[in-house]
């Protein structure tokens, strides 16, 4: 694989959406290219940097008991 | 309408997915009260067509098309109104960094207070903000993304992709202005360790000037 094949990959190699074959290829390329390595390594994180701050929201206790008696 | 004892237990099941379907109000309508009036009015709705709920399907997917539906024809008004991503072109943080000699994993994203990548989602235009929210955030498949917003998984690759571009260049104008990384690419302070630890994104890890 090229790199220009694995950059092409990369999103769906984070978000888990390859193939099992596609994403081996695309981890064979990883193992020997530092430069696609430190690139995905980055995209994983933003991934996960993204997950944690925005689930630091969650609804508040009074709202969720509202909303259990408007809906039963 | 089904029997009570139906409803309580769609409800309840509905409810389970409360935070999903509030954070993402919350980040689509920037306000806490609208996102509340917004969840209230979806899981109404919900309630109101559960029968056209498929047993055994993605019920967090389903109510959260319904809220983000009701968002765009209420909240928001007409579909037309979002603004497409400006071309940020192939400006990315990674690319930019590494030519400038900076380590930007651990030295920079580690270092950007939660609050601040939040506000760079908010930035994202709404139909991009949206794909994020339900990829990144929620963990939806691509497929499931796709049937929520209704659009083909092709969109939903395109949109993400630009979106996270757009993330990178919010979060490294962020980094340059708040002096994480100046903008000649040196890091100010001392490295981090890259681990489970150090990978709590908080306000503290913003070093002071
Ligand atoms: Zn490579
Ligand atoms: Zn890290």
């Amino acid at each position: 694989m090229r790199c220009e094949e694995c950059s092409d990959k990369l999103d769906r190699f984070v978000d888990r959406e390859l193939t099992n074959t596609e994403a081996l290829e695309v981890q064979l390329h990883l193992e020997g290219c530092p430069d696609c390595m430190e690139h995905y390594d980055f995209q994983e994180h933003l991934k996960r940097v993204v997950k944690r701050s925005c689930d630091c929201d969650v609804a508040p206790t009074a709202f969720r008991e509202k909303l259990r008696q408007i809906l039963s | 309408m089904a029997e009570p004892a139906a409803q309580t237990a769609f409800a309840e099941e509905a409810l389970t997915h409360l935070d999903t379907l509030y954070r993402g109000a919350l980040r689509l309508t920037h306000d806490p009260d609208a996102a509340q009036d917004l969840v209230q009015e979806a899981y109404l709705r919900a309630l109101r067509y559960q029968h056209s709920y498929q047993q055994g399907t993605n019920m967090k997917a389903w109510l959260f098309a319904i809220m983000r539906n009701l968002f765009w024809d209420r909240f928001k008004g007409s579909r037309k109104e979002d603004v497409s991503l400006d071309d940020v072109g192939e400006f990315v943080l990674y690319d930019k960094l590494r030519d400038e000699g900076a380590r930007p994993e651990a030295d920079v994203l580690d270092k950007i207070a939660a609050s601040e990548v939040v506000s760079a989602v908010d930035k994202l235009p709404p139909l991009h903000r949206e794909v994020v929210l339900l990829v990144d955030v929620e963990g939806f498949s691509y497929k499931d993304a796709a049937q929520t917003l209704a659009v083909p998984i092709g969109t939903v690759m395109s949109r993400l992709h630009r979106a996270r571009q757009q993330l990178q260049k919010s979060l490294f104008d962020y980094a340059v202005e708040s002096g994480i990384v100046r903008p000649d690419g040196m890091n100010e302070g001392p490295p981090r360790n890259h681990g489970e630890a150090s990978d709590f994104v908080g306000p503290r890890q913003v070093p002071q000037q």
